[in-house]
């Protein structure tokens, strides 16, 4: 072998003298990996997508014992379309679709509630007390006589608009869930209740089967364990996508490099660098939930688009290089470092993520600076050890080659853009649009999640739209804000905590987006009216104590605690939008701040309102913060990397522009600041330096040539432009799968993720030359001692 | 001053009373029953909570003023010249000088419940409510002054004494801008003969040795003074409030919650629980029931809560459920309407031009008139 070694870096004649080592252990490394990636599961722990620092869910978490009852409860709303609730027809369909709910598994079956359950009354105030009885007291109905009563129990049960549609065209089976129940078999053996089982139970055995067994019946389920069900299900579509990705990717590689096997090469090599990730995530704890199931995605593209440069550089060096092994160790020589540098950068941008206090977002950003990390070894060190056994075809060299002396049309119109004359125009539409775009973002976007309904899902999709079905039909919201009101024991159903809570419900049901607010005073004082005969005149609290017990020991279980020392006051919001939100929890510490005693404490938040609300806080508090310690970072990388300002303000410029510009798309789009989007901006800037790192590189070279800058831009296009283009479009289309995820967070990551990736290429291509016309000076540079990356 | 303790015995003889079994037989008092089930209740939690902390400390605030004053719990209107003033809840009262299109709610210095309102004269008006709370108006409803509040409320708390009490006046009536009674549980009967400044506890002026509520007040047109209360209990006083009989030949033992003179001498209407409604046309010596029959369902089994004599001699009589009942004849007969929303209406005023004013859960609301023969 004629090759000279001499010189070569340490890293690479370790790597390249051990090549058959280095293919052992990487076998040896990826089937240990890849046994350890099959045991990684779908995981939607509801703690993990929460902010468990914040003190609203600390305060939640503290109380969640006495708040139990209040969550974990699945509605099935059963339709009739073609008459009504009170027709033989509907009450024999709901008495079977409630025996079947019964048993299934996890159902809590002595709290069930429906019209066919006994703990279903009406209650009547008459001169020989409170009067009442279960709603249906007939085994079946069918007679007339018999539907005319129910009609009248159904009226007095107070039922109207909570289990009985305000319409009287459906019912709701109210079906409270165990998160751990017995096991049918061994009664002392506890199961843990499974989501995804649940919910397909949910759709053959209640939904599938009526719906087919009556066409005048109409299923609609919701609840948080529907919810859960539906998005794992969604995760596992997600795969789907993986495929997908791969397929385009692989005809895109192809038609890139015209050689199968350098194209089967980097396809291969990435997928390892997938497999490598899933096992590493297995093997410190993880699994796979909604948010971190994009680090795959990501790693696949990142991996293709390292491994592009890879090959587009073995090709270029194959022209001049004996053969395939000298053209990948010069390769390997020329991108390590530069690789490496734009791998750092990606790695930090993610790690900038751990200041969310989320702990999803903190596994997104371990998950994807592991999957980077593993990237190096992948395809910076791998691929170019495969490359020098298989070599690249013929064919390909031979086009590399003409392709390097060739002259390119395209390219040559291109680089324009760094003329006297155009960079100006360049410069200024981007000042306009930059301008433009960051006071329409800044006037229009919003925090939070903006859909009604279930945000993690499609507005559109089936669960969403039975979300909508109940809130048309019944009086009931689906965006609930607990505050939770603790006293010492015995002490929740003292007047002077009654009394405040009635004050803050008042406060809370004068708010603008407050529909309205309940807790135990609200039943309190309906009991106190009822023992008064039912005069609306003894509708209030009472400041006999005794009175006050008797009339909450009649309200239903969750009002308050065993001990007596917590009481939640459920408010009812309109939405779940950023302002309702903050107007509803200021308006509670205000009031806190007014009444709170050393025995009486108003403390927020529980209910998926009070969750949103500490969510967007910390949304609010992070994205200023990710957004300077990202720029930071990448200043910090370009100023280390090319020692210049000038330098670094050509690269981040246009990251920055591309940041406005996908804020401004968000606000356009309705997209809300949320959990999801805010990772957008850390990976978006961190992976779209690579673009202007690379770029800036090539130019820098060409003028230390000497070469004027628009001609040192037309050969750094004509050399690394089609790799730039191609590593964009690899990103793009790695995320813009997700758009069609059922899971609509997902769907917006993506959208943002690929819309970041492709400005923030077209940013560095047409941008990066127009401001190096104004900042960089040729001279200057061709002096200059030259960077780390000058070959 | 009025008397520390009420006529009603004290707890544990009420629930020896019960245990005996022959008290439920005999009649008896729903609110004696709730007691009952109050103490066992009161067990059920615990002992600790049994004592009401000092509420002699709280200061009374001011009701807050609220957009939806006019939309939440109201329970009794008036009319005072050409406005309308209705009273409720947290201290709300609200008046409408268009005939119940919009609404103002007015400054009252207190957050209780309000449970009826009495105007002497255009100006001169009051309100009673829940701690015993008298209110008084001088500018047609605008602004109102305490003048009344329970004086036990006041007084140290004996952390081992018996619970406070909560005595609610439930309805007032003047005989002019001076002299006039405030009605409410546990028998309190209070007057004035100076305007409100003070007011003193008449309560022994009634024979009520088991302190039964004391829900409405009436003037019966050349007869006197009626005053309906829980378990059927009626007194009359044809001095209009300075000596009061006790009547005896009661038509029913339900509890009675409104009373009504009517624009001819001596007829008077008192109705209550389940559609009760009867009619005395020689002041209460004789009783008469009024049939009641809704449109489809039979006899009428609502409770039957406020409501009254209008100007022209309308009577309107309204409860739970959305009902509505009116009578041009006197109280002879009635019309009888359920409202669609069903929601349970608390009081009632028949207006000039053919429109009913109506109060109750929801707050005000207004209908034709003729809307009740269309049901």
């Amino acid at each position: 072998m004629s090759f000279d070694q001499s010189n070569a870096p340490f890293m690479e004649r370790l790597v390249f003298n051990n090549r058959l080592a280095v293919v052992i252990i990487f076998s040896l490394v990826s089937l240990f990996l890849g046994y350890q990636a099959l045991q990684v599961r779908p995981d939607t722990s509801f703690a993990k997508m929460i902010p468990l620092e914040h003190p609203y869910i600390v305060n939640m978490l503290e109380h969640q014992n006495d708040l139990a009852n209040l969550g974990n409860s699945i509605r099935i709303a059963v339709a009739i379309e073609d008459g009504d609730i009170f027709s033989t027809e509907y009450m024999e369909t709901l008495k079977q679709i409630n025996d079947e709910v019964f048993f299934l598994p996890g159902v809590d079956r002595s709290n069930l509630r429906s019209l066919w359950t006994p703990n279903v009354r009406w209650t009547e105030v008459t001169e020989y007390g409170f009067d009442g009885g279960p709603v249906t007291n007939h085994p079946s109905y069918t007679n007339e006589e018999d539907l005319e009563e129910l009609r009248a129990n159904v009226l007095k049960s107070g039922e109207i608009g909570r289990l009985v549609a305000n319409n009287f065209k459906s019912s709701i089976i109210e079906v409270p869930l165990q998160e751990f129940y017995p096991n049918p078999d061994n009664q002392s053996e506890l199961l843990r209740l499974d989501y995804k089982q649940f919910s397909h139970l949910l759709e053959e055995k209640i939904r599938d089967r009526f719906q087919s067994e009556n066409p005048n019946i109409k299923i609609h389920i919701v609840g948080f364990a529907k919810k859960v069900g539906d998005l794992i299900d969604g995760l596992i579509g997600v795969v789907g996508f993986f495929g997908i990705a791969f397929v385009i990717t692989f005809v895109l590689l192809y038609m890139f490099t015209w050689c199968i096997r350098s194209t089967v090469s980097v396809l291969v090599t990435t997928v390892i660098a997938v497999i490598w990730q899933l096992g590493l995530i297995n093997l410190v704890g993880f699994g796979l939930d909604p948010y971190s199931m994009l680090v795959p995605f990501l790693i696949f593209a990142i991996g293709i688009s390292h491994g592009v440069q890879k090959i587009n550089g073995i090709a270029l060096q194959s022209g001049g290089a004996d053969n395939a092994l000298v053209a990948a160790r010069l390769t390997f020589r020329q991108l390590f470092l530069p690789g490496m540098i734009a791998i750092l950068a990606d790695a930090v941008g993610f790690i900038t993520l751990l200041v969310i206090k989320i702990d999803v977002i903190h596994e997104l950003a371990i998950g994807a600076s592991i999957g980077v990390a593993v990237i190096v070894f992948t395809n910076l060190i791998m691929l170019p050890v495969t490359i020098s056994y298989l070599g690249i075809s013929k064919k390909a060299v031979e086009r590399s080659k003409r392709d390097a002396v060739r002259e390119h049309p395209f390219w040559r119109f291109l680089s324009n853009v760094a003329h006297p004359n155009v960079a100006p125009w360049m410069v200024i539409v981007a000042l306009v649009a930059g301008t433009t775009c960051f006071v329409y973002q800044k006037n229009n976007i919003k925090v939070g999640d903006l859909d009604a309904g279930a945000p993690e899902l499609r507005p559109d999709s089936r669960y969403n739209k039975d979300n909508d079905f109940i809130i048309q039909n019944y009086t009931t919201s689906s965006d609930i804000l607990v505050v939770m009101v603790a006293t010492p024991p015995e002490k929740c159903s003292a007047y002077e905590t009654m009394e405040a809570i009635d004050q803050l419900q008042w406060k809370m049901q004068n708010l603008e987006g407050v529909q309205s607010a309940v807790s135990l005073v609200t039943v309190a004082k309906q009991v106190i009216m009822g023992s008064n005969e039912g005069n609306l005149k003894w509708q209030g609290l009472s400041r006999n104590q005794d009175v006050l017990n008797n009339a909450i020991s009649r309200a239903p279980s969750g009002m308050f605690n065993a001990a007596c020392s917590l009481a939640p006051v459920m408010v009812f919001l309109d939405d779940h939008k950023a302002d309702t939100l903050k107007r509803a929890t200021a308006a509670v510490e205000e009031f806190a701040a007014e009444y709170n005693t050393d025995d009486m404490e108003f403390k927020l938040a529980a209910g998926n309102a009070g969750i949103e609300a500490a969510t967007n806080e910390i949304i609010s508090s992070s994205e200023l913060l990710i957004l300077v310690l990202v720029y930071i970072w990448v200043g910090v990388m370009c100023m280390i990397t090319f020692r210049s300002l000038p330098a670094t303000i050509c690269i981040v410029l246009p990251l920055i522009l591309t940041s406005v510009l996908g804020n401004a798309l968000m606000a356009f789009l309705g997209i809300g600041m949320k959990v999801a989007t805010l990772p957008v901006i850390a990976l978006g800037v961190g992976i779209g330096v690579d673009y202007g790192i690379y770029i800036y590189s090539r130019l820098e070279s060409f003028l230390r040539q000497g070469m004027p800058l628009q001609e040192a831009y037309y050969e750094t296009l004509r050399s690394t432009g089609k790799a730039v283009l191609f590593t964009g479009l690899c990103l793009a289309i790695g995320v813009a799968t997700w758009i069609f995820s059922a899971i609509k967070f997902q769907a917006d990551m993506g959208l943002m993720l690929t819309f970041m990736f492709l400005v923030n290429m077209i940013g560095a291509m047409l941008l990066l030359p127009a401001l190096a016309r104004f900042l960089i000076n040729p001279e200057k540079v061709r002096k200059s001692s030259g960077s780390k990356l000058s070959h | 001053m009025r008397k520390p303790c009420n006529w009603r015995a004290p707890f544990v003889a009420r629930t020896d009373l019960n245990a005996s079994g022959n008290y439920l037989k005999k009649g008896f008092s729903l609110s004696a029953l709730t007691q009952a089930v109050m103490l066992s209740g009161m067990m059920a939690l615990g002992a600790a909570s049994a004592h009401a902390a000092d509420v002699a400390e709280e200061s009374v605030q001011p009701a807050i003023k609220s957009d939806l004053a006019a939309h939440t719990l109201l329970v009794d209107a008036a009319v005072a010249g050409d406005r309308l003033v209705a009273v409720g809840s947290r201290g709300h009262i609200v008046y409408s000088d268009d005939q119940g299109k919009t609404w103002t709610q007015a400054n009252v210095p207190v957050r209780q419940l309000l449970t009826a309102v009495y105007f002497a004269d255009d100006k001169n008006g009051w309100a009673v409510g829940h701690d015993s709370l008298i209110l008084h108006t001088s500018d047609a409803g605008a602004n109102w002054e305490m003048q009344y509040r329970d004086p036990e409320l006041d007084q140290p708390i004996d952390p081992e004494g018996p619970s406070l009490l909560e005595r609610p006046l439930m309805d007032v009536w003047f005989k002019n801008a001076n002299t006039g009674f405030a009605i409410g549980a546990y028998g309190t009967f209070l007057r004035t003969d100076d305007g409100g400044k003070t007011w003193e506890d008449r309560s022994y002026d009634i024979d009520n040795p088991d302190g039964f509520h004391y829900n409405a007040i009436t003037a019966v047109k050349g007869a006197g003074l009626m005053l309906a209360g829980e378990m059927g209990t009626l007194y009359r006083s044809p001095d209009f409030g300075d000596t009061w009989e006790t009547l005896t030949d009661l038509p029913y033992d339900g509890s009675w919650f409104g009373a009504s003179g009517t624009s001819s001498d001596n007829v008077v209407l008192v109705w209550g629980l389940r559609g009760n409604l009867f009619r005395s046309t020689d002041f209460g010596d004789t009783w008469e029931q009024v049939e009641l029959l809704t449109p489809n369902n039979g006899p009428l089994e609502a409770t039957l809560l406020g409501g009254g004599l209008s100007g022209d001699g309308k009577l309107v009589v309204v409860g739970a459920g959305g009902v509505v009942l009116s009578s041009t004849d006197g109280g002879n007969s009635f019309d009888v309407m359920t409202r669609p929303d069903r929601i349970a209406l608390a009081s009632a005023k028949a207006l000039g031009d053919g429109e009913l004013l109506l109060v109750g859960q929801h707050g005000v609301a207004t209908m034709p008139a003729s809307a009740l023969k269309a049901h």
